[in-house]
């Protein structure tokens, strides 16, 4: 699979050389911020081999060692950390979490497309999932069988490794018995020597009592730690059973998926339904022709009531729950309606500031008390404001005519969703509204000499010779607050509980599976990869709009 | 009364406290169609001049005219190459020059106009490199689209501050050589600013030297009474041409050490202080 994908990355950068020529394949590198690559090119086209081998080495395969040895330490590390929730998911694990993921996202698609299927194709699908059942059950079994003999053998291994521990419990517990009988013996006799004896002979007997009240707390210390022993051992999981387990829940679940696609395809099924539902308008309405003046509103209630019914299937949806995929384009784009926000106040705030010293001096006390807010209080102040105007999201105009737009509809954007957005903007816009300031600011004087002998208007000179100037500065601002918003937006959701990647990782948290801990791990990497991915795409903007070439890759 | 007047003029720059005057009584007049080279030392206000007269700066006391009216705001009459070139970087060669056809001719029309661009442009021999962005062009290159810009506002005065001084020689003779040529075909009132007293007698029709600053004023005035066109390679035999250079320099030199001169030494009396050296250690208490 990745050696598949390295191979096809290859084949585009080769194909894209040979097709645009040397120069502008490096070029385009360049702006997209690939450097990396442009040592492949160049080697395509045998310029100096041994300084393009050399710098292969040195931007591609040392960072792919470094990942290896992270990976390495990753796995090491991972066994050593026993937490509550179970030991530190090491990459396996991870990686394993990550298919579950997809599966469930593509599960569920299946199911809601079993919702929606008729006629014969409904009946082909129907016909493959019901093999695909006979094909489990003897897999199943198999697999029930496996476990089983696992779960012995475990057993056994488990009872080889406890016994001579547990002897050695036995024998010690009947031991410090019959030591702490013979001591109790010794203290009453000489109980009674002390109790005639002087003042020193029954401080004596208190040493005497203390050393062996010492002793036998000793003693119990001792039996303490040799159960803890062997209730480690016995909760330790073994490694087997475990494998045979994980493969009885993997056919579990396929086997739970397909009854659930059965069950789509047949008595949940949305047309079938409707259909059932339509032999009951039938005779209902054969009842409200056939009905006297004693029945007829009573029949006539029972058809009005099945024809709502039907609308109201026709119209229903899978309920299907959010899937990671979901709710990872449905963070992008809350991100993305945060930064749209925020830069629609920053970027004309700034240019105003940038104009005008006076106005300047106006915004700073609120850029200085506002900047460091952080989103954890500005999240709930967004979120009773959002909720105010929007009380109740089903029955309210602005969400009802949002959840109708054609691609936007699907990811239903509520109070919760708009206050994360808010948030976001609210802490991103600040980065774009200093830099578009400063970049307002510090245009050329000479460029203004240039805009005055022309005698350009205001607007002119505001469009033809400052924002211009002023672009690549901005630029390097809205790449910060993307980049602020994004991890603003995590924490966000996971407050409000938009359905987002926060939320997920919230649910994670509280749910408490045995892989909720591998799923978390693989959100990381999720998170950063988008961030990433957001980071480049404002880099190449940022090339894009840049005249003086300056370097902002990294 | 000539046609670009700059008329006891008094400059300055910063608050009475500790004022610099860059001009003081600085008067000079050029006549239409003429070209005068203004040369001086750095530091003696050519650019302050150049700005002066292109109405980019007010003077304190004194008036600028232009054809008898008093200048009192920059515009494309006064056209202006700077010595930077001042050229938008994000637009290509053909957008900096539209830029500024489309502001002083906005009722050009479309087609008229990329051929009045196009002119320009093959004008400062810069046809193939239209859309080029000036990040992409030698000095020498920028220069003339910096000319050509100005040229295009068709100026009634051109003010040129030093617009030669960044290249290197062998552009830079090239350049005064078209710069000339242009002259010639569409003659027009040129103040040019200047540092190097070869380029003032090969390209003026009159050399005016101003003098050291702070208070300079223009000095001795030198005409040029070459024959044009003037060719570069025979020039440097002509006994007239080494004459009024070796005069200007010589006038210039002396501008110079009379400057030095001028400037007060004074001796300040210090304090006679004794270094503290590092003695044994000595406990105390």
């Amino acid at each position: 699979m990745l050696g598949l994908w390295i191979i096809l990355i290859l084949a585009c950068l080769v194909g894209a050389a040979a097709w645009a020529g040397k120069h502008r394949t490096v070029k385009a590198i360049d702006v997209a911020g690939l450097n990396f690559l442009t040592p492949i090119v160049r080697l395509c086209y045998g310029e100096e081999p041994e300084k393009q081998l050399k710098d292969i080495g040195r931007f591609i395969v040392v960072p792919v060692i470094a990942i290896l040895l992270f990976l390495g330490a990753w796995h090491v590390v991972s066994e050593k950390i026993q937490t509550k929730s179970g030991k530190l998911p090491n990459p396996r694990d991870t990686l394993h979490a990550a298919k579950a993921i997809n599966d469930f996202h593509y599960r569920e698609n299946d199911k809601q497309a079993a919702f929606n299927l008729n006629g014969e194709e409904r009946a082909q699908e129907l016909e493959r999932v019901e093999q695909r059942l006979e094909e489990l059950k003897p897999l199943e079994a198999e697999v029930n069988k496996n476990v089983a003999a696992a779960k012995e053998a475990a057993k056994e291994r488990l009872a080889t490794k406890v016994a001579p521990l547990q002897e050695e419990l036995d024998t010690l517990t009947a031991k410090f018995k019959d030591a702490k009988k013979q001591r109790d013996d010794e203290l009453a006799s000489l109980a009674s020597q002390a109790a005639v004896g002087d003042e020193d002979a029954k401080n004596a007997f208190v040493g005497k009592v203390r050393a062996y009240r010492q002793l036998a707390s000793d003693e119990r210390d001792r039996l303490r730690d040799l159960r803890t022993e062997i209730n480690d051992m016995r909760a330790e999981k073994d490694p087997e059973e475990q494998r045979a387990l994980a493969e009885q829940t993997a056919i579990a679940e396929e086997r739970q998926y397909l009854g659930k696609m059965q069950d789509q395809l047949t008595d949940s099924n949305r047309y079938e339904k409707v259909d059932e539902e339509n032999a009951k308008l039938q005779e209902a309405r054969e009842t409200l022709y056939a009905a006297d003046s004693a029945t007829i509103l009573k029949a006539a209630t029972k058809v009005a009531q099945t024809e709502d019914r039907i609308d109201r299937i026709e119209e229903s949806g899978y309920a299907k729950p959010a899937t990671l995929p979901y709710q990872v384009k449905r963070s992008v784009l809350c991100v993305f309606v945060g930064f749209l926000i925020g830069s629609a106040i920053a970027i004309p705030l700034g240019v105003l500031c940038g104009l005008s010293k006076t106005f300047m001096a106006a915004m700073t006390p609120f850029i200085a008390i506002f900047k460091p807010v952080s989103p954890i209080v500005w999240l709930p102040i967004a979120l009773i404001v959002a909720s105010a105007f929007i009380p109740d999201p089903d029955k309210h105009w602005f969400t009802q005519w949002l959840w109708e737009l054609p691609l936007l509809g699907e990811y239903k954007i509520n109070p919760a969703f708009i206050a994360s957005a808010v948030t976001v903007a609210l802490c991103s816009l600040w980065a774009t509204m200093v830099n578009t300031a400063f970049g307002v600011a510090a245009v050329d004087k000479d460029h203004i000499n240039v805009a005055r002998v022309l005698r350009l208007g205001f607007w002119s000179r505001l469009f033809k010779i400052v924002l211009p100037s002023a672009l690549p500065l901005a630029f390097a601002g809205l790449r910060i607050s993307l980049g602020v918003g994004w991890m603003v937006l995590i924490a966000a959701e996971l407050l409000s509980s938009s359905e987002g990647i926060g939320k997920y990782i919230w649910d994670q948290f509280n749910n408490g599976a045995s892989d909720s801990f591998a799923n978390m791990v693989f959100v990381v990497f999720v998170v950063g990869i988008i961030g990433l991915v957001l980071d480049r795409m404002m880099i190449v903007f940022q090339r894009l709009v840049s005249f003086d070439g300056a370097p902002t890759a990294i | 009364m000539a046609y670009l007047e700059l008329d006891n003029v008094d400059f300055g720059f910063g608050p009475v406290s500790h004022r610099y005057e860059v001009f003081e009584r600085a008067s000079l007049a050029v006549e239409q169609n003429e070209f005068v080279a203004v040369i001086g030392f750095s530091g003696s206000g050519k650019s302050t001049l150049v700005s002066l007269l292109a109405g980019l700066l007010k003077p304190d006391r004194g008036q600028v005219h232009i054809n008898g009216k008093v200048v009192a705001a920059p515009g494309p009459d006064k056209g202006v190459v700077f010595q930077n070139y001042s050229l938008l970087p994000w637009l290509s060669v053909y957008g900096n020059i539209e830029l500024a056809v489309k502001q002083v001719f906005p009722s050009m029309k479309r087609g008229e106009r990329r051929d009045y661009i196009q002119h320009y442009i093959d004008m400062v021999s810069l046809r193939g490199s239209e859309w080029k962005l000036p990040g992409e062009l030698s000095g020498g290159m920028r220069q003339r689209l910096s000319l050509a810009r100005t040229l295009s506002m068709k100026p009634e005065v051109l003010l040129l501050d030093e617009p030669l001084s960044a290249l290197d020689a062998l552009t830079r003779s090239q350049l005064q050589d078209e710069i000339i040529r242009i002259w010639e075909e569409d003659r027009r009132t040129v103040l040019m600013i200047t540092n190097d007293v070869d380029e003032a007698v090969i390209m003026a029709d009159r050399i005016v030297p101003l003098t050291m600053g702070p208070a300079a004023h223009l000095g001795r005035e030198f005409p040029v009474t070459l024959p044009r066109p003037r060719d570069r390679a025979t020039l440097n035999f002509n006994p007239e041409f080494k004459e009024l250079r070796n005069e200007v320099t010589r006038y210039m030199m002396n501008l110079n050490e009379e400057a030095k001169s001028l400037t007060r030494s004074v001796t300040l009396p210090l304090p006679d202080l004794q270094p503290v050296l590092p003695g044994p250690r000595v406990r105390v208490g």
